[in-house]
């Protein structure tokens, strides 16, 4: 068989996805980072490891992803029959034509027959695993998953104890101030080992992480949400599994958003550029994300949210952050809200407190970072939660065989057909509806193929006086 | 000796090209699209702020003449138009930006329409936001409500066309 590029990249998609099942399987222990103190916002460990846990979802192991395994099942049940034990609801995701109406069963983890978002999102295929899992007459024969299987929510939401990103920020801030800092470095002090690649965090063993979303059954993601982002994400669950109507922003060229650089496949190698004054974090694979640390810098907090130009939101904030010694702590505000996939949709309120902390080996040597995350954002988190993972370096920029960071730009061959989204060839004529890039997009989409004759949720009325 | 008729030319080039350089750039786009002769005043009410790097846009819905709601289509749903401005930064530091403008706000503009006429303008003078679900008297404007908010420091634009 001779290759073309199309194939190859159909492979690379697919060993990626295969890389992942891998190492959702691979039980080793995942560290925090290490610090010689007990801190009042960072560090703290995990009341559990990712590393430990089974995925949620149905899905498969062995064949193409593991040569020499072969290729089974991972899950609760195939064919649309429930596993041994648990009675299955009269309705639910795979056989209903209206989620709306189904607001009273979103909580229970047998409207998604046990399956994690993720792995809905997987079903028909949509990382190249095949669609085999959804049975002869999909969406009524979705498989289920593990009713048992699920991370803690204890362990996803935020031991500190901050109610916002700024407080979070400035209690960090006066303790590295009692301990003598910020640390003000030079050209000579700044910590250069920083300068270099870091691995795929999805590539990286022992880095899993629940905001992958294929560690937790549906309602537990559910219970971390106000009702309108429950609305959200239950939204995008339905169309993923049950219309296969998935509107990603990368496969439409559209801003991927911030949130985007948490999850599995938007971000891969991380390029990192370290000064005294500005780290610069450098990822893409559909969109450039480009995160600049300004140290040193304080936000304007005069406005609705925290900021450092104008009062206009980026699509990736605006980041301020000081060191202390070699572990820097940043803050990130001013964000345009947009949506993830398989996981929650973010607001313009959306704040986070990062941490970056150096892992050593046993000699002391730098071999990467611990990123810890906080999320904040009033509209979508009932709580704060925290996501931590580690970048592991794997090359120096000037390394021969280092990979130059490719800036993306992304061209548009994919456009919403019927609410599909379609590769349109070159010459190809279509109808096309402009979308509302500042809105919910993909929810217009649904809304106009999928939803008509569902009974929504009315709108406020903004226009009556 | 300088040959001066030789250099005229060329001269003559550079200078357009320095004049050029040294205008600030105001748009990405031309305006011709726009029919700059004509002006239409409206009040609306906000549906959605686009803050493009390029050009920020407001879009809203025009409000009925006793300004008690919006002017409708035939399905009943409200009658959209949106007006451009200058870049959104720039926009934000005179006021306009998506946290001061949220869906709802009520407020009048001037504009100069396309030229195809679908709905769709280029901001004309001054602009002024309403208090909080105040709208103005029946047939006037956000500039005569006490407490609206000007921006920038032009007056309401004249209407040249209803």
């Amino acid at each position: 068989m001779k290759f073309t590029p199309r194939h190859i990249l159909t492979i690379s998609q697919l060993a990626l996805a295969g890389t992942a099942v891998l190492l959702a399987i691979n039980i080793q222990a995942q560290s925090t980072a290490q610090i010689d103190f007990e801190s009042v916002g960072r560090g703290w460990p995990l009341a559990a490891d990712a590393n430990e846990y089974e995925v949620t979802g149905a899905t498969y192991r062995g064949g193409f992803f593991e040569p020499g395994v072969a290729r089974t099942f991972l899950g609760g049940a195939m064919g649309g029959g429930a596993p041994e034990g648990i009675e299955p609801l009269e309705r639910d995701l795979f056989t209903s034509d209206d989620f709306y109406a189904d607001r009273d069963l979103w909580m229970d983890p047998r409207y998604y027959r046990c399956n994690s978002s993720a792995a809905i999102e997987d079903m028909w295929g949509a990382n190249a695993t095949g669609s085999e899992i959804m049975g002869p007459n999909p969406p009524a024969t979705a498989p289920w998953g593990k009713c048992d299987n699920d991370y803690p929510r204890e362990s996803i939401i935020s031991p500190y104890g901050f109610e916002s990103a700024q407080a979070h920020y400035e209690a960090l801030m006066q303790e590295t101030t009692e301990r003598g800092g910020p640390t003000k470095h030079t050209y000579a002090t700044v910590p250069g080992e920083w300068s270099g690649i870091y691995q795929h965090p999805v590539r990286t063993p022992n880095n899993q992480y629940w905001y992958k979303m294929r560690y937790n059954q549906v309602p537990t993601i559910l219970s971390l949400l106000t009702d309108q982002y429950q609305e959200y994400f239950v939204q995008e669950t339905f169309h993923h599994g049950n219309t296969n109507a998935a509107q990603w922003q990368s496969q439409y060229c559209w801003p991927e958003g911030f949130t985007r650089r948490f999850h599995e496949f938007a971000v891969w190698e991380h390029y990192i550029m370290v000064t005294p004054n500005m780290v610069q974090i450098m990822a893409g694979v559909a969109r450039n994300f480009i995160t600049n640390i300004h140290i040193g810098r304080e936000f304007n907090t005069e406005g609705v949210v925290p900021r450092l130009g104008e009062d206009v939101p980026r699509w990736y904030g605006e980041t301020v952050g000081f060191w202390e010694g070699d572990i820097l702590i940043t803050w990130t505000s001013n964000i345009q809200g947009w949506k993830n996939h398989s996981a929650p949709e973010h607001s313009n309120k959306m704040q986070t407190v990062e941490i970056y902390t150096p892992n050593r080996d046993e000699d002391g040597n730098f071999i990467g970072l611990n990123h810890e995350a906080i999320f904040y954002d009033e509209d979508v988190w009932v709580e704060p939660v925290r996501v931590v993972r580690n970048y592991v370096k794997q090359n120096e920029f000037d390394d021969a065989d280092a990979t130059p960071y490719v800036f993306v730009e992304c061209v548009q061959t994919i456009f919403p057909i019927d609410g599909y989204a379609t590769p349109v060839s070159p010459g190809e004529v279509i109808d096309y509806e402009i979308p509302d890039m500042y809105g919910r997009p993909w929810a217009e989409i649904w809304d106009k193929n999928f939803e008509q004759d569902m009974e929504k949720p009315e709108e406020e009325d903004i226009f009556s006086f | 000796m300088i040959n001066f008729k030789k250099l005229y030319k060329p001269a003559l080039a550079l200078s357009l090209l320095a004049s050029l350089l040294g205008t600030p750039v105001q748009a990405h786009h031309s305006f011709a699209m726009y029919d700059m002769r004509n002006v239409k005043l409206f009040t609306g009410v906000v549906t959605r702020i686009d803050p493009a790097a390029n050009h920020l846009a407001i879009f809203f819905a025009p409000m009925n003449e006793d300004r008690k709601n919006v002017l409708r289509d035939e399905n009943g749903d409200p009658v959209i138009w949106s007006v451009e401005m200058q870049g959104s930064a720039a926009m934000a530091r005179q006021g306009v930006s998506v946290n001061a403008f949220p869906q709802g706000t009520v407020f009048s503009v001037g504009l100069h329409p396309l030229r195809n006429g679908e709905n769709s303008g280029s901001r004309q003078g001054g602009l002024f936001k309403c208090p909080e679900r105040t709208p103005p008297a029946p047939g006037m404007h956000c500039d005569t409500v006490e407490g609206s908010i000007q921006i920038g420091d032009e007056a309401l634009a004249e209407a040249t066309l209803d």
